[in-house]
């Protein structure tokens, strides 16, 4: 009887086995998920071409992992006002958030994003094939990792507390009918940028050099910011006294107001929208910025240069250096459903999905996406994105809880530069003098 | 309880209820408002985290060139703006107060443009400025002119937010002037024509003092809401080139969610709460100054 008893037993493990091994080899890991089968996770999305994308392929996650998934998605600045409130209360509503790469230092900070040590290190959560190592180093240094050097960026001393995920990087789009037209070649460093910025208007009257962010704020900002890295400069040196105003600071700014003055009209109130918009009329010939506008530079519904687009990196300075930007996720401190969160979160950024997500129309967050031939096929310039992602500069912008401030201010003073005809030196010394005052209220300097 | 006191608590009974609401609904908040102006708040933290810096926010704010630039850009605009809208909208109520056929159709076609949304109206004076394809620009150029930059010059960008917001709140005065023209009495007027008044004279001595009343509460209405306009400028400029059109609400706006100052954008709250009530204060000492002459002279009549 005994002996009966023990044979079913085994009986039964081998069937589960036999099973378990089955699942594996078919990419449905079902025991895993079993656990949180019929859980629903909310999560916190941003109204943006990524996440349309990633819309697509979340019905495949609950069919595979019996995991409901709703999704709350917002416009990505009341995504953030949204996440604020939610992330004070004692239980939040939220299992996952995206969250914009700014953000980062200030949930840190406030302890309000899990560490994600804890579920890399449980083997019942942990996909040993993951391959961490495949996802843009760039991108996880500035969207994911807080703690080591300088606070915000990776070192010794840092943590992973989310995963790019939507992250964009700069790169240069040309007008390629029109390069040819007049044998202008495509440029490589920012010599060559700004010469034929400023040779375009004279070749094809009507048409601007190159479309540019610059409106008051945020915006002129940003603009300054992507050239601030490749030309050498920085906003802080390592003990954060303001070093904006550096030689290379006002060669940044001068570069802006160049392409500025010798874009399209009225480019001193573009934002990234109007930017794009010029460029896909055929008002200038160049746009250098994200790469999530590319899609709408193919979509003849909406674009009047579908076919004419080439892409080429951002042009090299004393450095290279492209921007990171965009979003990433990360698991609420007060979220209720953390491990199931987490499997979502595995789930959303592996090869497969990350590679159906792009296909979808995505930001990949992977090298191996970019090698794909599949996805070079449906979206050619895939290939010079991934090129360019090797150059990708995490530390572009500083990612402090002061950062907003700062960004203001330099957003506007920039926006005086070019539209008041205020000294790019004097506007800069201005902005390191009020850095630092904010820098010292916030007790950056007490070491000092 | 002896009948006589319970008596007199009735009306006090009666107006608990009202007192309550007014106490929730106005003084917690302005309470809460005031109290925050003094922590050092920045929106993830609950407000019992935040630390209490006393006056600090205050000092800051007087020695910020930024706050100070914004400051004098709202009065500017606020006194350019009810000026304009002022002269604009009882003249407009002057010119129309007459039986014309069809004044109901006209006069709701009159106010449409304070019925859009703030936002609609933004953008749409928005597109109406772009600099290659908005209407302005256009017909400019169409006739040979040069595009003026509306709103990426400084001066003209504060101007461009002038000229929609005059056009979008002209109505409010015109409606309210013309409400007040059509219920003067008849006899007064009628009075004047027989002593001979020209038109010119009927307005200045009759119509316009007979107005004051309305026209100085409709003053009041439009500078309070001029100090505290947001959407349309935001959609517009936001702000910019450089800080030519900042606005205070748009500052106040931008220090809780861009800088994530809380305690800070209070304090502003609080110094624009503080300059309405002197506005409002001031047009009400008037009022009774006003009140208190018309009595003494009724009265020096009266003993006459």
């Amino acid at each position: 009887m005994k002996a009966n008893k023990t044979k079913i037993w085994s009986a039964a493990i081998a069937v589960t086995l036999t099973y378990t091994g089955v699942a594996y080899a078919d990419g449905h890991t079902a025991d895993v998920y079993a656990p949180y089968e019929g859980t629903t996770l909310v999560v916190n999305f941003p109204a943006h071409p990524h996440y349309n994308a990633v819309l697509e392929v979340l019905p495949e996650f609950t069919e595979q992992t019996g995991i409901e998934v709703e999704v709350d998605q917002l416009q990505y600045l009341k995504m953030r006002e949204r996440q604020t409130l939610e992330l004070t209360k004692d239980e939040g509503d939220y299992d996952l958030i995206s969250y914009v790469v700014f953000s980062k230092a200030d949930y840190v900070y406030a302890d309000q994003l899990e560490n994600l040590a804890k579920y890399f290190m449980n083997p019942r959560l942990a996909d040993p094939n993951y391959d961490a190592g495949d996802l843009i180093d760039g991108y996880v240094a500035n969207i994911g990792v807080a703690g080591g050097e300088k606070g915000y960026l990776p070192g010794p001393t840092g943590s992973l507390f989310g995963i790019p995920f939507g992250s964009e990087t700069s790169v240069l789009a040309y007008r390629k009918d029109i390069f040819e037209k007049h044998g202008i070649d495509v440029p490589t460093n920012y010599n060559q940028l700004l010469e034929v910025a400023c040779q375009i208007p004279e070749l094809e009257p009507g048409m601007g050099g190159m479309a540019s962010r610059a409106a008051s704020g945020h915006q002129a900002s940003h603009a300054f910011l992507l050239h601030l890295a490749p030309l050498g400069g920085r906003v802080f040196d390592s003990e954060w006294n303001p070093i904006i105003n550096s030689p290379e600071g006002v060669a940044a700014a001068n570069a802006l107001k160049t392409i500025v003055d010798c874009g399209p009209e009225g480019g001193t109130t573009f934002g990234p929208a109007e930017a794009a918009a010029s460029f896909q009329q055929g008002t200038s010939a160049m746009f250098m910025d994200s790469i999530a506008f590319a899609a709408g530079f193919e979509d003849p519904s909406k674009s009047t240069v579908v076919g004419k687009v080439g892409y080429a990196l951002h042009p090299e300075g004393v450095r290279r250096g492209s921007q990171t930007g965009g979003f990433g996720i990360g698991i609420p401190s007060n979220a209720q459903n953390k491990e199931a969160a987490f499997l979502l979160m595995q789930w959303l950024t592996s090869k497969e999905q990350d590679l159906a997500i792009a296909m979808a129309g995505g930001n990949p967050s992977r090298f191996s996406t970019y090698e794909d031939a599949g996805l070079n096929e449906k979206y050619p310039y895939s290939a010079t994105f991934g090129e360019a992602l090797k150059y990708a500069d995490p530390d572009w912008r500083p990612i402090i809880p002061t950062w907003g401030t700062i960004n203001a201010d330099i957003g506007t003073t920039m926006s005086q530069v070019l539209t008041e005809g205020l000294d790019p030196q004097e506007a800069l010394d201005g902005v390191a003098e009020r850095a630092r005052a904010v820098m010292d209220e916030a007790g950056y300097y007490t070491w000092q | 309880m002896s009948i006589a006191s319970t008596n007199r608590m009735t009306p006090y009974l009666f107006l608990a209820p009202a007192g309550l609401v007014l106490a929730f609904a106005l003084f917690y908040p302005i309470c809460y408002m005031i109290y925050a102006s003094f922590l050092d708040w920045n929106p993830s933290q609950r407000i019992g985290e935040a630390e209490f810096v006393g006056l600090r926010n205050y000092f800051k704010l007087f020695g910020d060139d930024a706050f100070r630039e914004s400051m004098g850009v709202t009065l500017k605009f606020a006194a350019v703006v009810v000026t304009i809208e002022m002269f604009l909208g009882v003249g407009l109520a002057l010119l129309l107060d007459r039986n014309i056929r069809g004044m109901s159709v006209l006069r709701t076609l009159f106010i449409l443009p304070m019925m859009i949304a703030p936002i609609v109206v933004g953008l749409m004076w928005r597109y109406m400025y772009h600099p290659t394809v908005g209407i302005f620009n256009k017909t400019l150029k169409s006739w040979g002119f040069d595009g003026i930059p509306w709103l990426s010059d400084g001066s003209w960008a504060f101007a461009s937010v002038v000229i929609a917001d005059v056009w979008q709140w002209t109505p409010f005065i015109f409606i309210l002037s013309l409400a007040a023209l059509q219920s003067l009495p008849a006899s007064a007027i009628e009075a004047s024509k027989i002593d001979g008044a020209s038109d010119w004279q009927q307005i200045i001595y009759i119509k316009l003092p007979l107005m004051l009343p309305v026209l100085i509460v409709t003053l009041l209405l439009r500078l309070i809401d001029s100090f505290k306009v947001l959407e349309v400028i935001l959609v517009m400029t936001n702000g910019g080139p450089g800080l030519s059109t900042e606005i205070l609400s748009l500052r106040i706006n931008r220090t809780a969610s861009e800088f994530r100052e809380l305690g800070e954008a209070a304090a502003m709250s609080n110094l624009l709460l503080i300059v309405l009530l002197i506005l409002t204060f001031t047009m009400f000492i008037y009022n009774k100054a006003q009140d208190a002459r018309a009595a003494r002279l009724r009265a020096v009549e009266e003993e006459a």
